[in-house]
């Protein structure tokens, strides 16, 4: 069984259908990308699977435990991990006190597990932010702020880490040296479930696409399979990439 | 009967400047983003300084459109000077405001005094219709209201000012974009809510006495009748005003005068915690989030 | 770096000495009835003003009811004392927990209600309380307030001398100031910051940020409570219009004057609030403009308020000799 299991997920906003009823596995050891035009539900998933929202109906299993409509701090200290698009640090803050915290908060720490970091300062070498640990996270430029954003999400000691966007606002050497950074994790035993505009970065990174359309699940597979679907092109050609 | 309606037009001159004032902080704060709690004393300075002209032989009229440009350049001076700043912030703002709150209040001590001001009726006629005696004056301060609300309700709603304006309160920055200019906005509804401010104040001096501490009650009032009217509704805030009336007086027709302003201060409480958009629907402010 | 950060601990060591030993000195420099009873207002508002500088300042959360909080302690004292006796040290764990209940409380709508909304809400349950108070017959004493007895002696020391008086708010401000410098530098004081600064990324990483918010807000109480029962003893009369939303609102713009985070922002806003008016002998209406006016000011110039803006003069002086 996948360690993420959502089962007929759905999410109304006051008549407004988001999700209508979504199901998806999602493994804690691969990449696996969620892709949609604008408005089709990507970003709700992500919130009402980390318990931003509360779902309307259907049910969020993690790890084979119930965690439909629960906290989200609770959600996070599980190992399922979200990232913002926006707001991404805490910008009055240190870069270290903004690992730290997650440090502090997220997921215990057991002695001996695959985990290879123990502190901000370790965490902050791995994304490439070393350095940088006394500036001040809201006087960064954008690029950092993406990194500093995985690293927070790092110090919550992810089992899944959800990235919503990482590459949005990128630029081309950015966003490769991000997705040199996003293969890593599957090794360290962290699995990875990301949304993200840009096919090609989706059709490399991910081993697994996930596509939806108006709150449904309409395609899912390998990514040649299911970019070369004609039902996807559809979606993508005939609405806004 | 007749006691009926002389009592309907008391409350309704009452909840006249009730209506005035809500619907300036429903403007400003709904639509400009601004939580002005120094509004109360605008209508205060407004009373005063319609107190001084008329003091000085001025006509009441003419004191009234003195009090309603000089507060409209009140708030015209505190929107550029002060509130521009802290657009980013709003809750710097917010605390500013008290700061300004506290100054005109001592100001205004400073120049008069703490004794209650008040003016003759302007008017000083009693209207007989129907067989029923009708303060003339009450009844200029009900049709006066009447005609503003008019006024604000088809301007923000019609006319394509209100139109660019309300898009500019959904997205500023698509609005911005368009080439709606958000920053005059946010300066003209401000002005244009300290302008009903200073009417208000100079209408209800024509009613009752004013303090230099009137701001403060009424300031409480006109925020629940924006609230309750939700932020933005014009229309709303007219309801919310004759509500809250309408409370007060039957609070205070069946013996419980001393716990009038504790109702009005539940409902908002009530309100901001289960439904912050008002009961008659509106926005939440531009960056309530 | 190390050096310096040395340096800037030893400043803040000495700073502190030197700042504690003013005020145990401060009554033998002869300051006269006038000017030490004012230290002592000043101590208690200070008091309360850490509270509302930690909900504030590190968590992000304003209140302009906060009076309120003080009011409960207040009350809790004079109704003890007066319905079946209670006296000082028993009262005053009652007063810090009744105030912090009731400030946990009038928090619940924090965990759905943000900013301006929220500080609305708070300004209302001032008012309320005030109304009820006002209105609260023999209970409460109504709009006359109720009378409080003397504190009872430990060790023959008699605290309405105004000597023993001060020593006491001051023993009372020391405790309070250890407390928040301890919670502003533990990990708690970091969660705090965290939901300040980025509410849904705390929840995102496992910060339990309702739990938390609450908790601040009860310790603010807590603080309040205390300020509230050493005000009622020390004035020996208490009326509801101590408590009212205009006293809320002066706390909230002294907090802003002083600077909410750093550790002598509160002190510095009680401080100038009190003793600047008296200084320069300005009478109440010409030092409220006043104050209103350096409000305004201190907002748009100097966001940490005054006491972060000596801080950067005087580092910018010691940078200055340095060169």
């Amino acid at each position: 069984m996948a360690a993420l299991e959502i089962a007929g997920l759905r999410k109304e906003f006051g008549g407004v259908i988001a999700l209508a009823g979504v199901d998806i596995s999602i493994e804690s050891d691969k990449i696996v990308g969620i892709i949609g035009p604008n408005g089709s539900g990507k970003t709700t998933l992500f919130n009402v699977v980390a318990g931003v929202h509360k779902p309307t109906a259907g049910r969020v299993t993690w790890q084979g435990k119930d965690i439909t409509g629960k906290s989200a701090y609770r959600i996070a200290r599980a190992g399922l991990v979200r990232t913002f698009q926006q707001a991404m640090s805490y910008p009055g803050l240190s870069v270290r006190e903004n690992v730290r915290i997650a440090c502090e908060h997220g997921r215990r720490r057991e002695h001996g597990s695959k985990q290879k970091w123990s502190s901000p300062e370790e965490i902050l070498d791995f994304v490439g932010l070393r350095g940088l640990e006394d500036a001040l996270a809201g006087s960064m430029p954008f690029g950092n702020l993406r990194r500093l954003g995985v690293a927070v999400a790092l110090g919550a000691n992810p089992i899944l880490l959800l990235l919503d966007e990482p590459a949005a606002g990128l630029n081309d050497s950015e966003t490769s040296e991000l997705s040199q950074l996003i293969l890593q994790f599957p090794k360290l035993g962290i699995g990875i479930c990301l949304i993200d505009h840009d096919m090609y970065l989706m059709g490399t990174l991910c081993e697994r696409l996930v596509v939806l359309n108006f709150g449904t699940k309409i395609a899912e597979g390998p990514p040649d399979l299911v970019l070369n679907d004609p039902k996807v092109a559809e979606v993508y050609l005939g609405g806004e990439i | 009967m007749e006691i009926f309606i002389q009592q309907l037009v008391n409350s309704l001159s009452v909840a006249s400047v009730t209506i005035l004032i809500g619907i300036g902080i429903t403007l400003i704060f709904g639509l400009a983003g601004i939580v002005n709690f120094a509004h109360g004393e605008f209508l205060m300075v407004g009373g005063m300084i319609t107190w001084f002209l008329v003091t000085s032989g001025l006509n009441f009229f003419a004191a009234l459109l003195g009090a309603m440009i000089l507060v409209g350049a009140l708030g015209f001076i505190a929107e550029r000077g002060l509130f521009r700043f802290t657009l980013e912030r709003p809750m710097n703002g917010f605390i500013m405001s008290i700061g300004m709150s506290v100054i005109l209040q001592h100001v205004v001590i400073r120049i008069f005094n703490e004794v209650q001001k008040t003016i003759p009726d302007p008017i000083g006629k009693v209207w007989v219709i129907g067989g029923v005696d009708i303060i003339a004056m009450r009844g200029v301060v009900v049709a006066l209201t009447a005609v503003v609300v008019a006024i604000t309700y088809f301007g923000i709603s019609r006319s394509r000012y209100g139109m660019a304006l309300r898009a500019s309160i959904a997205d500023q920055d698509t609005a911005a974009l368009m080439g709606i200019p958000v920053r005059r906005y946010v300066t003209g509804v401000f002005v244009y809510g300290s302008v009903l401010a200073g009417l208000g104040g100079a209408l209800m001096i024509a009613l009752f006495p004013i303090t230099p501490f009137t701001g403060s009650v009424v300031i409480i009032r006109g925020f629940a009748v924006s609230l309750i009217g939700g932020l933005g509704n014009v229309g709303g805030a007219v309801g919310g005003g004759l509500l809250l009336g309408l409370v007060d007086g039957l609070s205070a027709g069946y013996g419980f005068p001393e716990w009038t302003d504790a109702y009005s201060l539940v409902v908002m409480i009530a309100i901001l915690i289960v439904r912050p958009q008002g009961l008659f629907g509106g926005t939440l402010g531009p960056r309530s989030t | 770096m190390a050096a310096s950060a040395e340096n800037s601990s030893k400043e803040k060591i000495v700073a502190a000495v030197a700042i504690g030993l003013f005020l145990v000195i401060f009554p033998w420099l002869n300051p006269g009835y006038r000017y030490l009873s004012l230290a002592i207002t000043t101590g208690i508002t200070a008091i309360a003003l850490y509270g509302l500088g930690l909900q504030f300042g590190q968590a992000g959360i304003m209140s302009v009811g906060h009076a309120a909080f003080i009011g409960v302690g207040a009350y809790t004292a004079a109704i003890l004392s007066g319905n079946v006796g209670a006296g000082f040290w028993v009262a005053l764990p009652f007063s810090i927990l009744l105030s912090a209940f009731i400030a946990g409380l009038v928090g619940l709508p924090s965990l759905r209600v943000s900013g301006q909304h929220y500080i609305i809400i708070t300004f209302c349950f001032c008012a309320l309380l005030n109304i009820a108070l006002t209105n609260g017959g023999a209970f409460t004493g109504g709009a006359t307030g109720l009378d409080v007895g003397s504190i009872d002696r430990i060790f023959e020391i008699n605290f309405d001398q105004l000597r023993n008086a001060y020593y006491l708010v001051i023993l009372a401000l020391f405790i309070c100031v250890v407390v928040i410098y301890l919670i502003i530098n533990s990990s708690y004081g970091r969660t705090l910051n965290a939901i300040r600064e980025n509410e849904p990324l705390a929840r995102a990483v496992g910060i339990n940020a309702n739990l938390h918010k609450i908790g601040v807000l009860m310790v603010s109480g807590a603080l309040a409570g205390v300020a509230g029962i050493l005000q009622a003893y020390y004035l020996h009369h208490i009326s509801p219009a101590l408590y009212g939303p205009f006293p809320s609102l002066y706390l909230a713009l002294m907090v802003m004057l002083g600077g909410a985070r750093l550790i002598y922002g509160p002190l510095v806003g009680a401080i100038i609030v009190n003793f600047l008016p008296e200084i320069m002998r300005l009478d109440p209406i010409d030092s409220r403009i006043a104050y209103g006016v350096g409000l305004l000011i201190v907002i748009l110039l100097l966001p940490g308020g005054v006491s972060a803006g000596l801080f950067g003069a005087y580092r910018w002086l010691m940078s200055k000799r340095q060169q």
